[in-house]
């Protein structure tokens, strides 16, 4: 018994030893973390040229150890910024390609642009150009809800309340950051939350009563673009988005027995933001609460009849103002600007 | 859980029901224990422009009662129910109290074969499955330190290397006449972290352990604990799992008098992300195989053992830490100026109970270099190959010696194909002057040293590591007069040299390497008087001092030198 348990034991060790990966060393190495920095690969980007509509960007540069670097890329027109970071000893296509996108907002156009690579901690720069001769797409798949440059669709259905310095229309300025156009909504309201709002029906965009959305909610995200602005003294302003559900197809959406999600955004930045949300993970809200829906309690978002834009304020504040632009449902994954 | 009116008349309704459930002829017993404990603490610091922010004295305290039910409604069951009452000094009825439940379980046997239970359990594997190392903690530990190490291990449900888990267990046993003695069968399941909903899986333990005693003289087994996220319980499909299997062994053979033992432990393990495809899939294995030999004329145990535990090889079991290092100490938490945060220090290791987890952590515990750099997570640290040798000593007139030797190697390079080599020699003796004198009170007295040091050689000298961490322990325990004793303890630690403090990504991945270099002294001494009302009962006054003086000049004295002086009286008993 003893003998064949040393056999055994013999036996396993040999085979132990022999699945043992063999690496060089865990980690960077240390001997380069320590060593002056140099740039071994010089800052480039693979086309001069960026056709959006069809190809990236990849920016490359190789260093003699690991650094943290940043790449900011900003056009000439619009102002639009990207900005690309990471930490390595290489960049390429893994870590800098660039799909047109904005982090920045507004969107870039068809224009020169400069980008810059900084390694802070080594006080190095350097920088090259890129021009773009046709702007990203929004995905296959994307569907536009309102991106307002035809102004406001007379088949959307349209509230103001009369308050103070009311402001409700399409606008074209260089606030703009898709297009030319934007809708900006704001007003002084005191005896009520109800700023404005703007419902966008389906039968707007078709003759059906839904839109064609898929019916899976895990798919489906909801993105938008807003500008906030808001008023230092309140810092007062909310979006809500309502998705109501028109379950039986019948043309009329029935608050007691159909379900509405709701999706409530306090507005407390300055500047373009891009907020998208999985339809999926959108609950419902009575009196700004998550609450149980009243229908069948599933998020159909091929079921979604109105989407409905409403801006809010609390009447003790009175206050709100924010800027919004390109509406949109896109299947998989949040739109990327 | 704030007290209020209807939880006390509850209670109390609860322990009546309770008498009356006694009085009926089924055994009701009562355990758990009381504590009072009062502290001052004061702190003074040594900074280069004087600290004028920080709060320089603390003082706190507490009065606990644990009570705990133990009911047998049957002479196969047995039920457990401990609650906890808390009075932070300052609140005050009714509002500042604190009202827990601190344990409860389950047991029994079902058909006087299978045991079972269910609710808390206190749960050990071996030290490569599931183990609480306790590593940095110091073996020999004065009693002065001691008495307030067994408060934390109480507040932690530290037994014997266990970890505190909630689930179900079973054990049960078969007994043989011929070939083999016994086979012993154990299996548990344990719920590690409760899932969000959102994007945190349920998180499962499991574990087993089959022993086969063929005689006296031979036995071998078998252990698997698995670590695991549960499917579907989020829409989270990146599942988790952490899988060891090992075999152990051990064969007793007489020599004479002598006896020797050949033992060991071999075993592999898998760790990885079922969709992570960033993720690194991490197979490894180790083998811990000993000699030990019994000189029975010498009272003496003599050990030479081999080690070798993978660079790739993760036991979540095994590898969690009692001390959290990234958790904010107990008192000055900040100081200085410049707010900032205190490290951990010798009287937080020893004291304060914020710090030690209660139960194994999800991911790999970070280490901690001033207190252990050799085996941070044990036996069960990885990428370490060697021998060791141990060496255990007891006289007739019960002098205790105990000493150590590891000689280890990395098995691969952490930022440097050069590899690291440890070296640790640890010495603990208990020398009771009381009976080599002939005197009629304790006197007893312990010593400890423990040196640890890591070198590496490169051709680049800048990936050298010269580093030495050297701890010294003097305790004494004299009995004055019969049940009051005079207590006094001092442990020294110096750690000097450089070393380079390894960053891990999520996935236990070194992302960096931070160059650290140490001239660090730290002491605490203590003297204290303790009144023994019976072996279950004493009234302790602690007066102790810990200072903490960095005088490395690679980090600029990035750390202030400072001293804390405490004051405390501590109440307990058990029940």
């Amino acid at each position: 018994m003893k003998k064949t348990l040393l056999i055994f034991v013999g036996l396993v060790s040999i085979g132990l030893s022999a699945c043992r990966k063999e690496n060089t060393f865990d980690g960077p190495s240390i001997n380069e973390i320590n060593s002056k920095f140099a740039i071994l690969e010089s800052f480039k980007v693979d086309k001069a040229t960026a056709d959006f509509e069809n190809s990236n960007a990849i920016f490359s540069a190789r260093f003699n150890k690991i650094v943290s670097w940043k790449i900011t890329i900003k056009g000439s027109i619009s102002k639009a910024t990207k900005i690309i970071s990471g930490e390595s000893k290489v960049i390429d296509a893994s870590n800098a390609t660039w799909n047109g996108s904005t982090t920045l907002f507004p969107l870039f156009k068809t224009e020169n642009c400069t980008a810059t690579l900084l390694i802070a901690s080594e006080n190095d720069s350097a920088s090259t150009t890129i021009s773009i001769s046709k702007t990203k797409l929004l995905p296959t798949g994307a569907r536009m809800i309102a991106n307002f440059e035809n102004g406001l669709d007379p088949k959307w259905t349209k509230f103001f309340q009369s308050g103070a310095s009311m402001e409700c229309l399409v606008k074209a300025d260089n606030f703009a950051p898709e297009g030319t156009k934007y809708l900006n909504m704001g007003g002084t309201v005191n005896w009520d939350w109800l700023i404005g709002l703007v419902d966008f029906n389906a039968n707007a965009y078709n003759n059906n009563v839904t839109f064609p959305f898929s019916t899976n909610p895990e798919n489906e995200y909801f993105n938008v673009l807003i500008y906030g602005d808001p008023d230092p003294k309140t810092n007062m302003t909310k979006a809500l988005f309502q998705f109501k559900e028109d379950e039986n197809s019948d043309g009329v959406f029935d608050a007691a027995k159909e379900d509405e999600y709701d999706y409530s955004i306090d507005v407390n930045w300055i500047g373009w933001r891009l907020v998208s949300v999985k339809y999926a993970d959108i609950v419902t809200l009575v009196n700004g609460n998550p609450a149980s829906p009243n229908g069948n309690k599933q998020h159909n978002p091929d079921k979604i009849g109105k989407i409905s834009f409403l801006q809010l304020a609390d009447p003790n504040l009175g206050f709100a103002r924010c800027k919004i632009d390109l509406i949109s449902f896109t299947q998989n994954k949040a739109l990327d600007l | 859980m704030m007290m209020n009116k209807k939880t006390i008349f509850f209670f109390v309704l609860a322990l009546a029901s309770l008498q009356g459930y006694a009085q009926k002829g089924r055994k009701l017993s009562f355990i758990g224990g009381a504590r009072s404990s009062v502290f001052s603490n004061a702190l003074s610091v040594s900074d280069t422009l004087s600290d004028t922010t920080t709060a320089k004295n603390n003082y706190g305290g507490y009065t606990l009662l644990d009570l705990g039910f133990n009911i047998q409604p049957n002479k196969q069951t047995e039920i457990m129910g401990m609650f906890r009452i808390k009075n932070n000094y300052g609140g005050f009825w009714g509002s500042g109290v604190q009202f827990d439940v601190r344990q409860l379980w389950v047991k029994g046997v079902v058909g006087n074969a299978l045991r079972y239970q269910i609710g808390d359990l206190n749960l050990r594997q071996s030290p490569f499955t599931l183990y609480n190392q306790h590593a940095d903690q110091l073996d020999s530990m004065p009693s002065v330190f001691k008495l307030q190490q067994n408060i934390v291990s109480y507040e932690q449900f530290y037994q014997n290397n266990t970890w505190r888990m909630q689930g179900a267990n079973v054990d049960f046993g078969l007994s043989f006449s011929k070939f083999l003695k016994e086979i012993n069968f154990n299996g548990f399941v344990t719920r590690l972290n409760a899932t969000n909903f959102a994007n945190v899986n349920e998180r499962l333990m499991t574990g087993g352990n089959i022993n086969i005693v063929q005689s006296n003289q031979f036995r071998f087994g078998y252990t698997y604990n698995s670590t695991f996220d549960l499917k579907a319980t989020t829409a989270n499909n990146n599942l988790f799992s952490n899988t060891i299997h090992t075999f152990d062994w051990s064969i007793n053979h007489a020599i004479a008098q002598n006896t020797l033992k050949l033992a060991g432990e071999a075993g592999i393990s898998n760790w990885n992300y079922s969709a992570d495809t960033l993720a690194p899939v991490l197979n490894d294995y180790f083998v811990n195989a000993y000699a030990k030999l019994y000189l029975a004329y010498f009272h003496t145990n003599i050990s030479v053992g081999y080690l070798n535990v993978g660079p790739d090889f993760r036991s979540i079991g095994a590898q969690s830490k009692d001390v959290n290092y990234n958790a904010p100490t107990l008192f000055f938490n900040r100081f200085t100026n410049n707010q900032q945060l205190r490290p951990i220090t010798l009287i937080d290791m020893i004291g304060n109970e914020n710090i030690y987890n209660r139960t194994i952590s999800t991911s790999l515990a970070s280490e901690n270099e001033v207190f252990n750099d050799i085996l941070p997570y044990g036996l069960a640290t990885f990428n370490r190959v060697g021998a060791y040798g141990k060496l255990q000593f007891q006289s007739k007139n019960k002098i205790h010696v105990q000493a150590e030797v590891y000689r280890l190697n990395e098995i691969r390079g952490q930022g440097s194909d050069a590899l690291k080599a440890f070296s640790q020699v640890k010495l603990n003796s208990k020398i009771p002057f009381h009976t080599l004198i002939g005197l009629a009170n304790k006197f007893e007295v312990q010593l400890g040293l423990r040196l640890q040091q890591t070198t590496r050689n490169s051709i680049y000298a800048t990936e050298n590591i010269d580093y030495k961490n050297l701890q010294l322990s003097l305790g004494l325990n004299y009995e004055i007069i019969p049940d009051l004793e005079l207590l006094a303890g001092f442990v020294q630690q110096q750690n000097n040299g450089n070393s380079f403090i390894t960053e891990r990504n999520e996935y236990s991945e070194v992302t960096y390497f931070r160059n650290s270099n140490y001239n660090l002294s730290q002491q605490i001494a203590a003297v204290g008087l303790r009144i023994n009302f019976s072996p279950k009962a004493y009234l302790c006054a602690l007066l102790q001092q810990s200072s903490y003086q960095d005088r490395s000049s690679l980090n600029n004295k990035a750390m202030a030198d400072f001293k804390i002086n405490q004051f405390g009286l501590i109440y307990n008993i058990l029940l």
